[in-house]
């Protein structure tokens, strides 16, 4: 956040100078509309949440008697909410290194002096501008038990190697309980492994070329350039790409909705935090439970964050 | 974001041939070897992955051409070739697929255009007019990229159900000021405001121009490409929305959008009913595929320019 280093600090104008007075009010009125939405659905709505979370809460009455912290002790002892917690974490485990190392391969493929850049770099993003709903439903179609995936592998031959992993050749895979969340695991991986690139590829074209001759003098390899030159100098792509990685992953909810409905069918396989907190709002009806489970997850998405900062050195993107 | 050099190659065609030239160029000397290797191998996982990406889409349009029992078999071309998944869902679904298109197109509309409107307007305020507090506020701003939705589910329901706005076309509006401005379009606009020079802006105001004139008549017509930018992301992210419309619209089918529909059909009535579904999939993505072949520009900066301002 460089950026906020901007000249001119606001110093208060000098009284009488009108011209100052002037600008300072066309500055608020400028600022006025965005401000009040910030103030009433941003800040307002996390305050209020805070409050919502220590009281039990009527539908109709609202605020009914305060209950401290029940709401957070009844989540610690919640199965439902630690198998959408175990759900979640597995998701975000993988699904963040996977889609890590896609996007970087990727962007390294790209960044090579090959024609058509632009066309491939354009290509791999493709899948990540369609919609979540569009996208998951032509996936579910896809790996449904007579979809592409299954007739291909079909036509390939080699269904023995999944017959021998416990697949038939007709596996339902989002229907599965325990392929379900893998597949929204590829799934994901698939449309934003190329956001991922994106966001790779500003950095390795950062990377000076002398570097790169220097490496090629000392006689490295490309293999060895790529471990010992790139992949090191890109530490701050890695630090904001799995940061957002992260974020993203621990708020997983539309393609778990769309593939399994509001309760992470089949059998709770797909059930994440989002998900049960929607639940616990539109289900469960207990808008104060719910509450209180947002701040946790905030907690958690926080701590997630601090903790990256403190795996990969404190050196933010910029 | 600019890609050094070598992207003369306009059309994908040309950029597929492009191996095939490689191979009858002339023998590159012995130690060239392993560079045109990798090259080569370069190319085929381009390709290879590139087809990964398409497929999956051709495979959608096919099948909305195909008839149910054809659309679980693996043949390229529909027997028989039928549109009556097209007809069906814009005549025959509830609600009917024009219906749905126009609730999103409604919603994104307007939120791109407060987002231009509000966005233009700090983005402004906060890169040239001086007011106390501007840093703060700005920062302000910021934070607020940090609150999950989620979080602010519970108190946005019973805010929103206590005003009586999730009822009637009053429904709409939550969906809308929730969206309505985004910290993203205030941090993008303030950025390039800040790039334009300031002799022009104070040459306006020496001939007397107010604040509002000078930023209406100088400064949003320098603005354009910033603009575009904003649309183009923000009518992007509103169309694809989920969580929001799912929250608030899901009640009364008249008012769903596509994504919406989409999943209330796919885990309703038409499951596995395949070809309406991918009419349905093809109708929601198109609009923002002809963004995307237009101005992929806008929205490979606009991802490239959140990476590297964090």
């Amino acid at each position: 956040m460089t950026a906020t280093a901007a000249p001119a600090p606001a110093s208060a104008p000098t009284p009488g100078h009108i011209g100052a007075r002037r600008e300072a009010f066309a500055g608020y009125l400028f600022i006025g509309g965005p401000m009040i939405l910030f103030l009433i659905l941003n800040i307002g709505m996390v305050l209020y949440a805070l409050y919502m979370s220590v009281w039990k809460w009527s539908v109709l009455k609202g605020p009914l008697a305060f209950i401290g912290t029940q709401n957070y002790v009844k989540i610690l002892s919640d199965d439902k909410f630690w198998h959408a917690v175990q759900n979640t974490l597995y998701y975000t485990v993988i699904w963040v290194p996977l889609t890590m190392a896609v996007g970087l391969f990727l962007a390294v493929v790209v960044n090579q002096k090959i024609r058509g850049q632009t066309f491939f770099r354009g290509a791999f993003y493709f899948p990540a501008i369609a919609s979540s709903a569009a996208i998951t439903v032509l996936w579910i179609f896809l790996v449904s038990p007579f979809g592409l995936f299954n007739e291909i592998r079909g036509a390939l031959g080699v269904n023995p190697i999944f017959e021998a992993l416990g697949y038939g050749p007709n596996q339902d895979w989002m229907g599965d309980y325990h392929t379900a969340m893998n597949s929204v695991i590829i799934l994901n991986a698939w449309t934003t492994s190329g956001t991922f690139m994106l966001f790779y590829l500003a950095s390795l074209q950062s990377i000076s070329h002398e570097v790169y001759e220097a490496a090629a003098i000392d006689g490295a390899g490309a293999w060895q350039t790529f471990w010992k030159v790139t992949f090191p100098l890109l530490r701050p792509a890695h630090f904001f790409v799995a940061t957002v990685g992260v974020i993203g992953g621990l708020q997983l909810f539309d393609q778990a909705f769309i593939g399994g409905g509001p309760n992470g069918e089949p059998n709770g396989a797909l059930s994440t935090i989002v998900l049960y907190l929607y639940n616990a709002l539109f289900t469960q009806i207990n808008f104060s439970y719910a509450a209180a489970m947002g701040i946790v997850l905030f907690v958690i998405i926080f701590s997630a964050t601090l903790i990256q900062r403190q795996l990969f050195g404190r050196t933010p993107a910029a | 974001m600019t890609i050094a050099g070598r992207d003369n190659l306009p059309s994908a065609v040309a950029a597929l041939a492009q191996p095939r030239q490689d191979a009858a160029a002339p023998a590159a000397p012995a130690g060239d070897r392993g560079r045109r290797w990798r090259r080569r191998l370069a190319y085929v996982i381009l390709i290879g992955y590139a087809l990964l990406m398409f497929v999956p889409f051709a495979w959608t349009v096919v099948t909305s051409f195909k008839t149910l029992p054809d659309s679980t078999q693996l043949t390229f071309i529909p027997q028989p070739f039928t549109a009556d998944a097209w007809g069906f869902v814009f005549t025959n679904l509830r609600p009917a697929v024009p219906i749905m298109f126009a609730n999103s197109l409604l919603i994104a509309g307007i939120v791109t255009i407060t987002n231009l409107t509000f966005g233009s307007l700090a983005g402004y305020a906060f890169a040239r007019l001086r007011f106390p507090g501007r840093e703060v506020l700005f920062l302000v701003v910021l934070a607020t990229l940090m609150i999950p939705d989620q979080l602010r589910l519970p108190p946005m329901y019973v805010l929103f159900s206590g005003l009586g706005f999730t009822k009637g076309i009053l429904a709409y509006l939550p969906v809308i000021l929730i969206a309505a401005i985004s910290a993203s379009s205030i941090f993008l606009l303030r950025q390039y405001f800040l790039t334009i020079p300031k002799d022009l802006e104070e040459a306006a105001r020496i001939d007397g121009a107010g604040f509002f004139t000078t930023f209406t008549r100088v400064m949003l017509p320098l603005a354009t490409p910033a603009l575009s930018a904003v649309a183009i992301l923000q009518f992007q992210g509103t169309w694809n929305s989920f969580f929001w419309p799912v929250v608030f619209l899901s009640a009364d089918p008249n008012h769903w959008t596509l994504p919406l529909g989409l999943t209330e059909f796919t885990l309703g009535p038409y499951a596995k009913n395949w070809p309406p579904l991918m009419a349905t999939v093809v109708i929601a993505t198109i609009p923002i595929l002809i963004l995307y072949m237009f101005f992929q520009r806008y929205f490979v900066e606009g991802v490239a320019a959140s990476g590297v301002k964090g």
